[in-house]
């Protein structure tokens, strides 16, 4: 339910990964579409992956009338990421940014050295 | 609910009254909603406009539902969404935004926010598709923690190692 174990479960799986894929393409699909979407699947098959997408908070479902539809939640991916990837990259992208800036001041230095030759 | 329209999910550690308070008053908006609050209490049925803190228009449009969640019954909160904030996504026509304020358990609350009716507003959708997630995780924050998410900025990302 909140970010954490059961997001990175659920995105452990490429089919499931491909199933948010086809929902970030065109979100709001029923389950007939879906399943015409990965024929080498059963519909049992595309309904459990579903259920695993829906624990996670990935996928909700509406109803409209009598038919169903699916829809790509990217709530608990940001929370993932906030909690779990920046905090990391943070670091990584920080120390890209330091080594730009001294490549550039050295290129500096050398302009200059160059110039006053 | 009208297609294409699409479909956010939060959980909040906090009740349904204080997420309702949190969507529909401007004391509580202001803090979490790109400092974006109601000039007048929205009421049912009546025209609403919402402005930033410099008092600029935000968005406007007519409050179409407002149910304020009930033991065993959640609320609801729809709106009708004009931007006025940009003046090319002012030109296109209003879209729907649907808050549905749920009990999910003890001191847990689930918020659903549809946006629909986008079909001929794509520039709208393609400016507050992202903005609704950092909203929802703002609110969610705020409830839970008392303070809203920081503002995203390069200086904030490099700061922690920075300080390290």
């Amino acid at each position: 339910m909140e970010a954490g174990g059961d997001v990175f479960r659920a995105l452990a799986d490429p089919t499931r990964r491909a199933v948010l894929d086809s929902l970030f393409d065109r979100d709001g699909q029923t389950l007939n579409e879906l399943c015409q979407k990965f024929p080498e699947m059963t519909r049992f098959g595309v309904m459990k992956h579903l259920a695993v997408l829906a624990e996670a908070n990935l996928v909700i479902t509406a109803r409209h009338g009598r038919t169903k539809r699916h829809y790509l939640n990217p709530v608990p991916i940001e929370q993932v990421a906030n909690r779990w990837i920046s905090r990391y990259a943070a670091r990584f992208t920080s120390a890209l940014v330091a080594l730009d800036k001294q490549v550039s001041a050295d290129e500096e230095t050398e302009t200059r050295r160059a110039e006053s030759a | 609910m009208s297609l294409p329209a699409h479909v956010y999910q939060i959980y909040i550690a906090a009740t349904p009254k204080q997420v309702w308070a949190a969507i529909t008053e401007a004391e509580w908006t202001r803090r979490y909603f790109h400092t974006v609050a109601f000039v007048e209490p929205p009421q049912q049925g009546r025209p609403y406009l919402t402005v930033g803190v410099d008092g600029r228009p935000a968005v406007d449009g007519i409050i179409e539902e407002m149910l304020p969640p009930e033991e065993g019954r959640p609320g609801r909160f729809v709106q009708t969404w004009h931007t006025r904030y940009d003046p090319d996504l002012a030109h296109e026509p209003a879209s729907r935004v649907e808050w549905t304020v749920e009990n999910a358990g003890k001191g847990l609350t689930r918020v659903r926010l549809v946006h629909g009716n986008l079909e001929q507003s794509p520039l709208t959708w393609e400016n507050v598709k992202d903005g609704w997630v950092w909203i929802l995780n703002s609110m969610k924050t705020l409830l839970e923690t008392g303070q809203p998410l920081p503002r995203v900025s390069e200086d904030e990302i490099l700061s922690p190692a920075d300080r390290s």
